[in-house]
């Protein structure tokens, strides 16, 4: 939840608002993707993990949540435990997988809440303009004014944390980008032929913006929604590392992270793993991303 | 907030005993007091010899930041760290329990007259060579001052509990001080025993008492002086001079605060740090501690108990049948041994044993879980569809809290949980953020079960009427700690037995009888008694583990290099 | 100019009040209270919690709160440290200048390596060099700043023992190279995903530029291909990098309070976290106040040179 890894969706912002063009020419679009090795590295990455995440733990002897005390330490690559075990014995590697599931739950989940509420907001703004897009997008300015580790963290002592609250505060500190985005696009949009040949044709205000603006600003959006989620994951380690993520002895991938700080001396692979798993996760989501932007904007290609 | 930074435990396995472990642990294994008054603990008893001269410095890394200098003032357990070292007492508890005079020139008993015999009428007889940092005599009138500071209600008093018995409190000479008691209170010499006094030429002259310029630059009267501050890195004292005790020794003592203990165990090892001071070495680095070469690790035992608290408050907890299963059930070997490295004593009490009052002859604790699953059983107590017992509708449900991100609590919560599942008792983890849980939801006993080091004793005094009194159950309006809403008309009797009284030999029955009485009732489940992991560099000689002391950098006046 | 700098100052006072708004309702709505560190304090009673609360002002309605808070702050009061009953100006003050030295290093490397890179990326466009350094981007930003703070201080400082593992510096050691020593390895990890964002943000902005006509001109011209590639591509490439440098601000603030964390470095991150955890209401919201100024700075700032340099930004 630092910024920094949160941040690329503003920066698409910046890099969409000098490509009015995005959105259009789609034709060849899943061409252009697949020409993009890193994002369809990306996108079997992205489903490997989810199977293995959700049929994985079926395949291992091993409960999650099973403690055996005797068996604490127990290094990787040795004996029947492939990951090793943890600071309580339990096996490392279900436990990696079932939180993968509760990571990528909260990336998912926290990505679809931010994008419809960022969607929404961003098209009233971008359509309305006038006094209540200022006053829409003011809102969104000031909530963007908090480094996003600082609104996250003053959030989090609202909640007592389980996925669905860890989602909602995650989402809620991850929606202005994509207004911004969206109001951006729609603005654009709003200029053009398109857009006023269906005013002229009576067409209503909701059916403009639903029908006409928003099917045109789908590519961006699809590309802040998948960056969306890298950040979400992120943003999860980030609220467990500091302490007010997911409770035990539920996992994820964040809360084994904080878990095994003290034990990097002696035990470093309880702290190497989770943090492979969440590199490799929210990497994969941004190349995909990445592919996304080059495959849905024409302009990229300079 | 000793309860949830408490990390450490005290050792019943000592390790090929050195002479200053010996004297850290009173000379045996599981030591149940300090043998005898350790006349010899002044630092000439130890091989080297201090230094005429103050010479050279110590740092002590904290993992928790001192902020308030002015010693009067509402403040944390931590600040303390800074007070012991700045500021002066009328006396200090010795490790040994009993009081050695600072700013008194002795004190007060009934023998030598300075008690009356109904322990009502006070007359304390000060030093006269004290001097205030800044060169100001120390009289009787600064203690006045301090007295009358505390329960001042327009300032934001650290404790007002204890000086507001005080009346009549009158300047005899420069030297003498007297006063009278409201009624007999046997802890308030304790309470005196961490009451740090302030200049009183400086602090009445503040603008705002409660936004004191004095905290910039605090003036006492202890071996150091202050020197600066960094926030939110160290503080630095210089050497006193004008001390009037023995030492200080060391040129300069630097308070250094490095927030995570992972990284203030690290720059230990790395000889950044001197002295690892509040919780100490956590036991997972124990083992790996012990190996270190130019650095001396010991577990020292501290008065903290490891409890889980039950809140007897609600339905599930009434029923003493509960809490004794509960109890049963706890695999408090594996806890103590596995995740503790054991280095904490397994205790039944809530006293520390190193105190007088301490009962060693409880039941132990025996992980039953057939004979819990038996009591539950008695008590009509039935497993449901899920196994989750159930008896008139109440079901063996509920949460256990502690703070957020304490690590080996959160692995003991997790080990309680099978273990109680197992019983047919499920307990669901909810930590919470130190700010949430120490607020009402722990004082107003709003919790249902955690897990929490409790320091019951008033310093060195055995007086626990804060946490088992029912006058002290703050969510029925009473003052105090009693969060675990314990009521009982026999405990009540008991502790008022204890404090009307200075016969120890009195108090002590009525102690005895009360820990027998806790250890039935079972208001709290007993775990252990803590020890800290003290790590010291070698050479740094003259520190003694004090039990009585929150911090153990209470001596720091008298450390030297060798 | 002058009309836009009044409208954006206007507006950006306005967000200062949103910013106070949504901070101090969020703060003080959230559960738990300053309260909670005194309560374990020895001695302590109800009543004497509920007096320090009634001295501290809690026991007011929350909007009364509010409005003394702001009306002290209009005046140039930010009130007192709960803490250590401090003005809230001198103890940020006492910590910002540790902040700002981190994120100082931290920006310089970012911007030397990140703009070498970004420019040998554009040069040698879709060579293997420019395809590592873009895939290298990604997964620099990929990585949990904290996570790759831990690995650091292991490799570093566990393991090796070339680095400290935290600290602005050794007590009693006040020469150069020990805080610079100190400064490497926080400042390299803080400035890890900002060497991906400039090095990406770089290249975008040289191959706008690079098939331009004045580069073609100059290429034509049959100057040397270091010198167009220094003098004219690089230098009209610089512009969009300012616009940057200022909206980065806020992603920098929010990695140095993690870093800091990480390598307990006294920062005013490190003293958000501690102040959130005291609820140490005064100093928080100042924190917040400072930190949503110097972004409103940075992106005004951004904006300014924006249209100063490229003439085709309107101001309106």
């Amino acid at each position: 939840m630092t910024d920094a890894p949160l941040a690329p969706p503003r920066r698409l912002a910046a890099l969409l608002s000098r490509r009015p063009a995005a959105g259009r020419a789609r034709s060849g679009a899943l061409h252009r993707f697949l020409r993009h090795r890193l994002a369809v590295a990306g996108l079997a990455a992205i489903a490997l993990m989810l199977l293995a995440c959700w049929l994985g733990p079926l395949l291992i002897p091993y409960d999650q949540l099973f403690i055996d005390i005797r068996h604490r330490f127990a290094g990787p690559f040795a004996g029947p435990h492939v990951f090793g075990t943890d600071q309580l014995g339990r096996d490392l590697l279900v436990r990696l997988l079932m939180a993968g599931r509760i990571s990528l739950t909260i990336g998912f989940a926290a990505m679809a809440l931010s994008t419809a509420v960022g969607t929404a907001i961003g098209l009233v703004a971008g359509y309305r303009g006038g006094l209540v897009g200022a006053a829409l997008m003011r809102c969104v300015d000031a909530v963007l004014c908090f480094p996003s580790v600082f609104l996250l963290l003053a959030l989090a002592a609202f909640i007592r944390p389980n996925v669905v609250t860890i989602t909602l505060i995650i989402a809620a500190t991850g929606w202005m980008e994509v207004a911004r985005v969206v109001q951006g696009q729609i603005r654009t949009l709003k200029a053009r032929d398109f857009t006023l040949a269906a005013e002229l044709m009576g067409a209503s205000g909701f059916y403009v913006m639903t029908n006409e603006l928003l099917r045109n600003a789908v590519g961006p959006i699809i590309v802040a929604a998948t960056l969306t989620v890298a950040r979400a994951i992120l943003a999860e380690a980030y609220v467990s590392f500091l302490g007010y993520g997911i409770q035990a002895p539920v996992a994820s991938w964040g809360n084994m992270l904080n878990n095994a700080q003290q034990y990097l001396g002696s035990a470093p692979w309880l702290a190497i793993f989770p943090g492979l798993m969440i590199t490799v996760a929210v990497a994969s989501f941004n190349f995909v991303g990445d592919g996304l932007r080059d495959a849905l904007d024409a302009r990229v290609e300079l | 907030m000793s309860q949830d930074h408490d990390e450490a435990l005290p050792s019943a396995r000592t390790q090929g005993p050195s002479r200053r472990r010996l004297l850290a642990l009173g000379a045996s294994a599981g030591a149940l007091a300090f043998a005898g008054p350790l006349a010899g603990w002044v630092p000439g008893a130890l091989a080297a010899t201090p230094p005429t001269k103050p010479k050279g410095q110590a740092v002590i890394g904290l993992s928790q930041e001192p902020t308030v200098f002015q010693p009067l003032k509402l403040h944390i357990e931590v600040d303390e760290a800074v007070y012991m070292n700045l500021f002066g007492t009328l006396w200090r508890s010795n490790p040994d329990g009993s009081f050695a005079p600072d700013l008194a020139a002795e004190i007060p008993s009934v023998e030598n007259g300075g008690i009356s015999a109904d322990g009502l009428a006070w007359r304390v007889k000060l030093r006269p060579d004290v001097k205030w940092h800044d060169g100001t005599p120390f009289t009787a009138e600064d203690v006045k001052y301090n007295l009358a500071l505390l329960v001042d209600p327009k300032f934001l008093s650290g404790r007002r509990a204890g000086h507001d018995l005080l009346r009549d409190v009158t300047v005899v000479s420069p030297t003498e001080i007297t006063w009278r008691m409201e009624r007999p209170y046997a802890p308030y010499p304790a309470i005196l025993s961490w009451t740090w006094f302030g200049p009183k030429h400086i602090l009445e002259k503040e603008a705002d008492i409660n936004k004191p310029a004095f905290a910039q630059n605090p003036v006492g009267t202890g071996p150091f002086r202050w020197g600066e501050r960094v926030p939110g890195d160290h503080i630095t004292l210089k050497a006193y001079e004008g001390y009037h005790g023995p030492g200080p020794f060391l040129e300069t003592l630097v308070i250094k605060y490095v927030p995570d203990l992972t990284v203030l165990y690290t720059q230990f090892q790395t000889g950044d740090i001197d002295y690892i001071g509040l919780q100490g070495i956590t036991p997972d680095h124990y083992d790996e501690a012990k190996t270190l070469k130019g650095q001396v690790v010991q577990p020292v035992p501290k008065a903290t108990i490891e409890n889980l608290a039950l809140n007897t408050g609600l339905p599930v907890f009434k029923d003493r049948a509960v809490r004794e299963a509960l109890y049963l059930a706890v695999d408090k070997k594996s806890i103590i041994e596995q995740l503790y490295y054991g280095l904490p004593v397994p205790t039944e009490s809530y006293l520390p044993m190193q105190s007088w009052a301490f009962n060693p002859d409880l039941p132990a604790q025996s992980y039953d879980p057939e004979k819990a699953k038996a009591t539950l059983d008695a008590a009509g107590w039935a497993p449901g569809p899920d196994g989750i017992r159930v008896k008139d509708g109440v079901r063996l449900e509920f949460t256990n809290s502690t703070t957020a991100g304490n690590h080996l609590r959160e692995q003991a919560q997790q080990l309680l949980q099978q273990n109680w599942l197992e019983i047919g008792a499920r307990m669901t983890i909810s930590n919470l953020p130190p700010a949430v849980m120490w607020g009402d939801y722990w004082m107003l006993s709003k919790f249902e079960s955690a897990m929490v080091g409790i320091d019951f004793m008033v310093g060195p005094d055995p007086d626990a009427t804060d946490y088992f009194s029912s006058h002290a159950i703050a969510a029925k309006g009473g003052g105090g700690q009693n969060t675990t809403q314990f009521d009982s008309p026999e405990a009540d009797a008991l502790l008022k037995d204890g404090a009307a009284t200075v016969d120890r030999a009195q108090r002590k029955a009525a102690y005895l009888k009360l820990q027998a009485l806790t250890r039935r009732e079972l208001p709290y489940l007993p775990l252990f008694q803590y020890a800290m992991v003290q790590g010291v560099k070698a050479g740094l000689e003259g520190y003694v583990p004090n039990i009585n002391t929150q911090e153990n950098c209470w001596n720091a006046g008298e450390w030297y290099w060798a | 100019m002058a009309r836009f700098l009044v409208s954006r100052l206007a507006q950006s006072l306005l967000l200062l009040v949103l910013v106070s708004v949504i901070g101090f309702g969020v703060l003080h709505l959230a559960p738990g209270g300053p309260m909670a560190q005194f309560a374990l304090v020895p001695g302590m009673s109800q009543a004497q919690l509920a007096e320090i609360a009634h001295a501290m002002g809690l026991d007011q309605p929350l909007p009364l709160q509010y409005w003394q808070w702001f009306s002290r702050l209009l005046v140039g009061d930010w009130g007192h440290s709960y803490r250590d009953a401090q003005p809230v100006l001198a103890v940020i003050a006492a910590r910002l200048p540790a902040t700002l030295e981190l994120m100082g290093a931290a920006i310089a490397l970012a911007v030397l390596t990140g703009v070498t890179v970004g420019v040998l990326g554009a040069v040698r466009r879709d060579s293997a060099f420019d395809v590592l350094s873009t895939a290298g981007a990604m997964v620099a930003l990929s990585i949990p700043t904290f996570w790759f703070g831990l690995v650091t201080i292991y490799v570093f400082s566990v393991k090796l023992g070339w680095l400290p593992a935290g600290s602005r510096a050794t007590v009693g050691d006040a020469s150069l190279w020990g805080y610079v020593h100190h400064l490497i390895a926080p400042a390299c990890v803080l400035a890890l995903v900002e060497v991906a964002v400039w090095s990406r943000y770089m290249r975008s902005a040289m191959l706008d530029v690079i098939d331009q006509d004045f580069v073609r001109t100059a290429r034509a011209k049959g100057l040397p291909e270091r010198r167009v590639v220094l003098h004219h591509v690089l230098r009209n490439a610089w512009l969009p990098m300012i616009t940057l440098a200022g909206l980065e601000l806020p992603t920098l603030l929010g990695g140095a309070l993690v870093t800091e964390t990480v390598f307990t470095w006294p920062g005013m991150g490190r003293l958000f976290l501690d102040s959130l955890g005291y609820r140490d209401y005064p100093v928080v919201m100042g924190i917040l106040m400072v930190s949503a100024l110097l972004v409103l700075i940075g992106s005004l700032m951004a904006d300014l040179v924006g249209a100063v340099v490229d003439p085709r930004v309107r101001l309106d």
